[in-house]
Order: structure tokens, then C-alpha cells, then sequence
């Protein structure tokens, strides 16, 4: 399991998350609103939990470790989410 | 013919060849972007040349063609077989149009009609993309809304891409968003909603909602190419990049006039000017660009000047000309693809070649040839020389011997002159086996190895027949159906290889199919009921003999004669095309493994060795690759057998005959002493011919009979010899019939 609800109240997101995590995802998201998401050992994300969180925008907390995430996808939703 | 129409015929078809070629290429890999350029830039330059002479239906038939490429380009359409089928008739309508006017000398009357068909075709094809080839300027808003909020990439931004994925995408296993951010060259990426995004607790997670852009540095073609097989929508636009000036903007007129001004001052101040000229002009353009309420630009070139003296003045020029870029392409951008490069790449191709009429270069191997005859001569004379004593006998020989080095290293270069790769017939059967491959419904595919081998333009040029006679054959006669092969284990797909190699002076040349190989028991039994030989011989024939009948005059194996080969005249006719330029052809097959028919060719029909032999008083020169071995025997143990002798040679018992005889020579032999015989070989026979002396062997240049010489058989050509007398060379395929 590679999403997951830490003791401190965050959502951390680890390693590779693939497109069946964007449901819990979603859960986690919805029953703990205002929840920072933390992706900083994300290595890679699917569209679709990429998607939740564009929806969701929760403040996010990175860069994550995958190249591509931290390039294109973590400034540009900070700057989204401000 | 004026020499533009002459001109027009030669490029155009060098450029329908090599459509046709990247068209076959595309059909087996359609994800080759660099192969559909090239067949964009062939077809756009044959449309570009119809133009010039003002060939008005080709212009339209190829514009068709061009249409649709630029769709496929731009990511509109997929070539799918049925295109490339259309683009493939589109070229062929070309090449009879250019047959026409090569024999007219006049663009055809009929054509009009002839080109509403092809776009007929071409309009059906597009179907409901037409349009998308014409695409407003609404359709490309967001590109220049992308280009906006990302000003930083305008520079090196070449195409910009929106992917709207199909709702259901990731069930289907797609991951838009990483294949987006992998996309060669990205220069910025975003991400948002199609429709916008429900409350959180609404969102169905595994449906796809997002709108996805990124601008890139890669080219349309390379874009498309990566994104090739993604669902839903995919938009990929090349941006166009604009002088400032050329197109309206949203600048003030005032505004664009200063900017442009501080642009030349930038330009022309490369190194004249100081920091400060920079540096001012800088600060001029950055308050212009604010007054206009440009204020993010106005930051980039702010900063600029902040950044210090060190290289400023390269970007503040990017920068700059990115700020005066049109923001609005409008048309423009509506093209599917940016022009391709032809110009320069002609310019590139002219300086390295040089276009030679076939004609110059043959009468410059005709004189070599006479040269060669000249220096025969000059060795005649050294000999003579020498024979006399003559105080000059040594110096002649010297000279001799540097002439002699110098002319064949031209004769050389000039018949390099006249070689061209095999390619030049390779390449035509491609197509041909689709066609045929459809036509016989029988999946094949052609493998070929070597194209890049050379041969004599005489030989390469000649190859195309046998060769056609030899695949159709295999289509027809070795390839099993496809449900045949598959109940041989084998799969569905037949192959031919058709494959090309130098062997010293030889060019091989062997076309191999993995079909079921000929039926030995029923060429036998063909044979004999077609009286292609005696029954008592067919009865001694090995295997191998029997497979090579069917290179027997009047031999054919087919139950039915068909449109495409089994009117039993292939195979011989292809043995007589190929004996004739020197060549020979074999064939091996193995039952229930196929078949290979070789090839094997002289790399040059302008030159040949010979053996010169002495006959009735007659020099007389055979061919060297049709000597076998060279005998002398006591004249008592030639046999009479019938009206003719025969000699045995290690068991093996050869007809002879009196090559003077045979020649029209009248006298008489004497019956006493040794006998000279030279034993020649031709398709599997072997023959002795009884010479009265043997002379040496010579490189010459053969020369054709023509004229009242024509009819002679038995002879294929003559030289001059170093003393002035005329050496006939035979023709041993004809003498031993």
C-alpha cells in the first residue's frame, strides 16, 4: 500500500502509486479535509491519483522524488493551489 | 522536347520512386515519423514541379496526396493501407502521365478526368477530417493562450500539444499524464478538467477528466509519433515561427515600432556598443512593454539588464523577437504541418552529383575500349622490338608496361562510371509483391539483403524481367496458401528473400522462398509428356537434373495458366535474358523447404576474359568462364559416335567437334597425331572443341556484332587484337545447341 494516513494527520503517498489507489486516495481526502498531502517519496503517480488530487487540491508537501512529478507536476500545483 | 519538360521527367520520377519506396516503408512500420516526412517532402517537391510546367492535373492529383500526408503528419489521421493504397495509385497515375509525355512530348490531353479520380478517392479518404485540415483560428486559441502563460518557452516552443483522453482511458490502461511529461524536448506542461471538477465527494476517480497541454521543443511529426495510440482527442499543433512585422499582433502599432527599433539597435550593436547601449535599450523596450500592460515580459527583459553585462546581448535579442512573435498566427497555424525543407536539401544533393546522359559516358567506354586496342598494338610492336634486337626494344617495353598500368586503372574508373547499386531494381518489386501478394491472396513477405550491391547499368537494367518471372513464379508455383502453410507448421506469411552479393567478378544474385519446393515427381512426369526430353534420358536424370528442367523451352509445371506466370515460357526466357549477358542461372530445391534460383551475373558486360584459340587459320577467343579444361590427346582415341566424335575423359564421355568445321572451314584434318581440345561447359552440357592451337588469355573490350555481321551464329562479338586482326569470340550457349 502505497497511500496511507501517518499518526500526525498526513497523507503520505510513497513509491509508485497506481491507478487503484486514486479510490482511497479520494477516501482519505474526503474524511480528512485539510489534510497535507505529503508526496516527498513518491517516485511516480497514475493520472488518476494525479487527477483526485488536482480536484482535491490539498496543500501539498514535496517535491516528490520522481523526476518527472517534481518537474512538472509539483510547482504547478502549489502555484494552483495558492 | 524542351529541356525544362526533359528536366521535369527525370525528377519527378527520381521523386514518385522514392514516395513509392517510403510509402512501402510506412505500410510495415507506420510509426516512422523520419519516413513519412520523407514522403511528404517527396510528394510536396513533385507537386512543386508539376507547378513549374504548368501541369495543371498533377498538380491537383499530388495536392490530393499531399493533403492527406499533412493529416497524417499533424497527427490528424493514422495511415491505414487503404491511404497508402490511395497515395500509391495517385503515384502511378503520375508515372503514366510522365510516360505519356516522354512519348508525346506534350502534357496528355485525357488528364483532367483521370485526376478527379484520383481525388475522388482521396476525398473519400479524408472523409470527415477534410475540414480538420482547414481549422480556424478558434480551433488554435488555447495554443496561443498556452504560448501566453508560458513566455519563458516561446523561444524554443516548435509545437504544442492538448490531449483530452477518452473518459474511459484508464480502464484501458492509459497513464495520459505520464506519457504527456515524457514527450520529447517538453518545454512546459499542464493539467486541468474537461468539465469542471465536481465536489470531492462526487468524483468518480477511474473516470478521466482531465485536459492536458505542453509545449515542446520536438517537431509536430516527432509529437505525434509519441503520442501515436492515445485515446480521445489529441490536438498537435506546429507553432509558426514569425518575423516581427509580418503579422498583426496585439500590440500597439507605436509600441511594436519602438520595440522593433530597440530590436535593431540590439542586433546591429553586437559588439559596437557598450553595456550601456544594451542596457538602455533594454529599459526602453521593458517600459513599452509595461505601458501595454505586457508586465510578464516586461519582467524577462527587466531582468535582464539586472543580470549584468556578461552575454546579454543574445538573449535580450531572443527575448526581444519572442515579444514581437505573432500572437496571433491566425491561418498559419491552421496549416497542418510547417513547409518542409526542400530547398536546402536539393542544394545539398546537385553540388555532390552530377546528372550524365548514359550516352556520353558509353562513347567514353567505347574509347577507352579503342584505347585498349592501342595498347594491344604498342605490345605488338615492344615484341617485335625485341625480337629484332632493337636498341629501343627496352625502352618501348618501359613505356609499355606505364601505359599499360594507366589504361586499365581509367578502363576501371570509366566502367565504375556505368555501375549502379541493385537497389535501382530492387526496389520496384516491393510493390509489385503487394500487388501480386493481394491479386493471389497469399501473405508474403519480401526480405531483401544486399540491394546496396553493384553491378553494370547494362546488367542491372536487364535484371528486371528474370527477376519478376523468377518471384511470380515463387508467388505462384512455391508459396502454399496460408492455410496449407499453417497445416505444414509453417507461418501464414510466406517469405522471399530476394538477395544480392559480390562474388570477385561476379554479381549473385539468389531469390529464395520458403514455399514447398518443386515437385520433382511431377516435373518428371511433365517432362515426359510434354516431350521435353526423351523418356530413357528422364529416366537417367538425377533429382537435380530434373529441377532444372523447368528452365527447358516449352516447360511448364502450373494445372492452369494464370495471370500472372505458367505460360511455360518464364523460366526459359529468363535462362536465354541471363545467357545472354554472360550470366547463368540454377536452381535448388528442397521438398517441403522451398526453393532458391541463383544468379549468377558478370559485374561488367563490357568487359570479358577470354582464351584465344587458333582454328582453321582463324583466331577465334572463348569465353574464359565457359572453359572448363584444355586436353591434349592422342587423335586415336576420339570415337567416332555416328556422324560425330566423341572423346572420355575420366569416364565421362564428351561430344568434340572441329571448331574450323563448324565454322565453315573446309579442309581436311590429318588423322595422325595429338588433338587439342578445348572441353567448354554451358547449363550442365560439356562439349570439347578441337582447335589447332591455344593462344593466351585477354582482358578485352567485346564489341556487338551488328550490321551484315549480325546473323552469324555461333559468334557474340569481335575485338581488335594488338597486330590489327579481328578476334571473333564465340558464343558457346549457341554453338552447343
Amino acid at each position: 500500500m502505497s497511500i496511507s494516513l501517518t499518526a500526525s494527520g498526513k497523507i503520505l503517498l510513497e513509491g509508485e502509486c497506481p491507478h487503484e489507489e486514486a479510490e482511497q486516495l479520494l477516501q482519505l481526502l474526503l474524511s480528512t479535509p485539510g489534510a497535507v498531502v505529503d508526496w516527498r517519496p513518491c517516485t511516480s503517480a497514475h493520472s488518476a491519483v494525479i487527477q483526485v488530487l488536482l480536484a482535491a487540491t490539498p496543500p501539498m508537501l514535496g517535491p516528490p522524488a520522481g523526476a518527472a512529478l517534481a518537474r512538472w507536476l509539483h510547482s504547478y500545483m502549489t502555484a494552483r493551489g495558492k | 522536347m524542351n529541356e525544362m519538360l526533359q528536366q521535369f521527367l527525370v525528377e519527378s520520377r527520381e521523386l514518385a520512386d522514392q514516395a513509392t519506396e517510403g510509402l512501402l516503408a510506412l505500410e510495415r512500420t507506420p510509426q516512422d515519423a523520419d519516413q513519412l516526412d520523407a514522403v511528404f517532402r517527396a510528394v510536396h517537391t513533385l507537386k512543386g514541379s508539376a507547378g513549374i510546367v504548368d501541369f495543371h492535373a498533377m498538380d491537383r492529383a499530388v495536392h490530393a496526396a499531399e493533403d492527406l500526408l499533412s493529416a497524417a503528419r499533424a497527427g490528424k489521421c493514422v495511415l491505414d493501407a487503404a491511404m497508402i493504397g490511395h497515395c500509391l495509385a495517385c503515384l502511378d497515375q503520375v508515372l503514366q502521365w510522365l510516360d505519356t509525355i516522354e512519348r508525346t512530348g506534350e502534357l496528355p490531353q485525357a488528364c483532367e478526368a483521370e485526376a478527379d479520380r484520383i481525388t475522388a478517392r482521396f476525398g473519400a479518404a479524408l472523409g470527415e477530417d477534410a475540414p480538420a485540415s482547414t481549422a480556424t483560428a478558434a480551433d488554435t486559441a488555447w495554443s496561443r493562450e498556452l504560448l501566453a502563460r508560458h513566455p519563458g518557452a516561446r523561444a524554443q516552443a516548435v509545437t504544442a500539444v492538448r490531449h483530452t483522453p477518452d473518459p474511459e482511458c484508464f480502464f484501458h490502461g492509459e497513464d495520459p499524464i505520464s506519457q504527456l511529461t515524457a514527450l520529447p524536448g517538453l518545454l512546459a506542461f499542464e493539467a486541468g478538467s474537461a468539465a469542471p471538477w465536481p465536489p470531492l465527494a462526487s468524483l468518480d476517480p477511474f473516470r478521466c477528466n482531465l485536459v492536458l497541454a505542453a509545449l515542446t521543443q520536438a517537431s509536430a511529426a516527432e509529437t505525434v509519433a509519441h503520442l501515436r495510440g492515445c485515446s480521445g482527442t489529441c490536438e498537435i499543433i506546429p507553432i509558426a515561427l514569425e518575423l516581427p512585422g509580418s503579422t498583426t499582433t496585439d500590440l500597439p502599432a507605436e509600441a511594436r515600432e519602438l520595440l522593433t527599433a530597440q530590436l535593431e539597435l540590439v542586433r546591429d550593436g553586437a559588439s559596437s556598443r557598450s553595456f550601456g547601449h544594451l542596457a538602455s535599450a533594454a529599459q526602453t523596450a521593458a517600459n513599452v512593454l509595461r505601458s501595454c500592460g505586457r508586465h510578464d515580459d516586461a519582467e524577462v527583459v527587466a531582468r535582464l539588464v539586472a543580470g549584468g553585462p556578461q552575454d546579454m546581448q543574445q538573449p535580450l535579442q531572443a527575448a526581444l523577437v519572442n515579444v514581437l512573435a505573432p500572437e496571433a498566427p491566425g491561418m498559419q497555424m491552421a496549416l497542418a504541418a510547417p513547409e518542409p525543407p526542400a530547398a536546402p536539401l536539393r542544394a545539398e544533393t546537385t553540388s555532390r552529383t552530377l546528372r550524365v546522359d548514359a550516352e556520353r559516358i558509353d562513347s567514353l567506354v567505347r574509347l577507352t575500349g579503342e584505347l585498349t586496342v592501342a595498347r594491344n598494338g604498342l605490345a605488338h610492336l615492344a615484341s617485335l622490338a625485341f625480337r629484332e634486337a632493337n636498341p629501343l626494344a627496352a625502352a618501348l617495353k618501359a613505356r609499355h608496361a606505364a601505359f599499360d598500368h594507366l589504361i586499365s586503372e581509367m578502363q576501371r574508373s570509366v566502367l565504375a562510371l556505368r555501375v549502379l547499386p541493385l537497389r535501382v531494381v530492387f526496389q520496384r518489386f516491393p510493390r509489385l509483391l503487394r500487388e501480386i501478394s493481394e491479386a493471389l491472396d497469399r501473405p508474403v513477405a519480401l526480405k531483401i539483403v544486399g540491394e546496396e550491391t553493384e553491378a553494370d547499368k547494362a546488367i542491372v537494367e536487364m535484371l528486371f524481367e528474370p527477376l519478376l518471372h523468377v518471384i511470380r513464379n515463387a508467388m505462384d508455383h512455391g508459396i502454399e496458401t496460408a492455410t496449407l502453410r499453417a497445416g505444414r507448421g509453417k507461418p501464414r506469411a510466406g517469405t522471399i528473400e530476394l538477395r544480392a552479393a559480390r562474388q570477385g567478378d561476379q554479381v549473385m544474385i539468389e531469390i529464395t522462398d520458403d514455399g514447398g519446393g518443386v515437385d520433382v515427381q511431377r516435373v518428371r512426369a511433365v517432362a515426359a509428356q510434354r516431350g521435353v526430353a526423351a523418356p530413357e534420358v528422364l529416366a537417367a536424370l538425377s533429382d537435380a537434373q530434373i529441377t532444372d528442367l523447368v528452365f527447358a523451352p516449352g516447360f511448364s509445371t502450373a494445372a492452369e495458366v494464370t495471370a500472372l506466370s505458367g505460360r511455360g515460357v518464364g523460366m526459359d526466357a529468363v535462362r536465354t535474358a541471363v545467357a545472354r549477358i554472360g550470366g547463368r542461372v540454377s536452381i535448388h530445391s528442397m521438398a517441403g523447404r522451398g526453393t532458391t534460383v541463383r544468379f549468377m551475373l558478370p559485374f561488367s558486360v563490357m568487359m570479358t576474359t577470354v582464351m584465344s584459340v587458333e582454328a582453321g587459320g582463324q583466331m577465334f577467343g572463348v569465353p574464359l568462364d565457359t572453359v572448363v579444361e584444355t586436353i591434349r590427346v592422342p587423335r586415336s582415341s576420339l570415337a567416332a559416335v555416328g556422324a560425330a566424335r566423341a572423346v572420355v575423359v575420366r569416364d565421362q564421355t564428351i561430344p568434340v567437334l572441329d571448331l574450323g568445321q563448324m565454322l565453315g572451314e573446309t579442309g581436311s584434318r590429318q588423322d595422325t597425331g595429338d588433338a587439342t581440345i578445348v572441353i567448354a561447359a554451358f547449363a550442365g552440357q560439356r562439349c570439347g572443341l578441337e582447335v589447332d592451337a591455344l593462344g593466351e588469355r585477354l582482358d578485352i573490350i567485346l564489341k556487338p556484332l551488328d550490321g551484315l555481321l549480325a546473323g552469324i551464329p555461333g559468334i557474340s562479338g569481335t575485338t581488335l587484337l594488338g597486330d590489327g586482326r579481328v578476334l571473333l569470340v564465340l558464343d558457346v550457349a549457341e554453338l552447343l545447341q
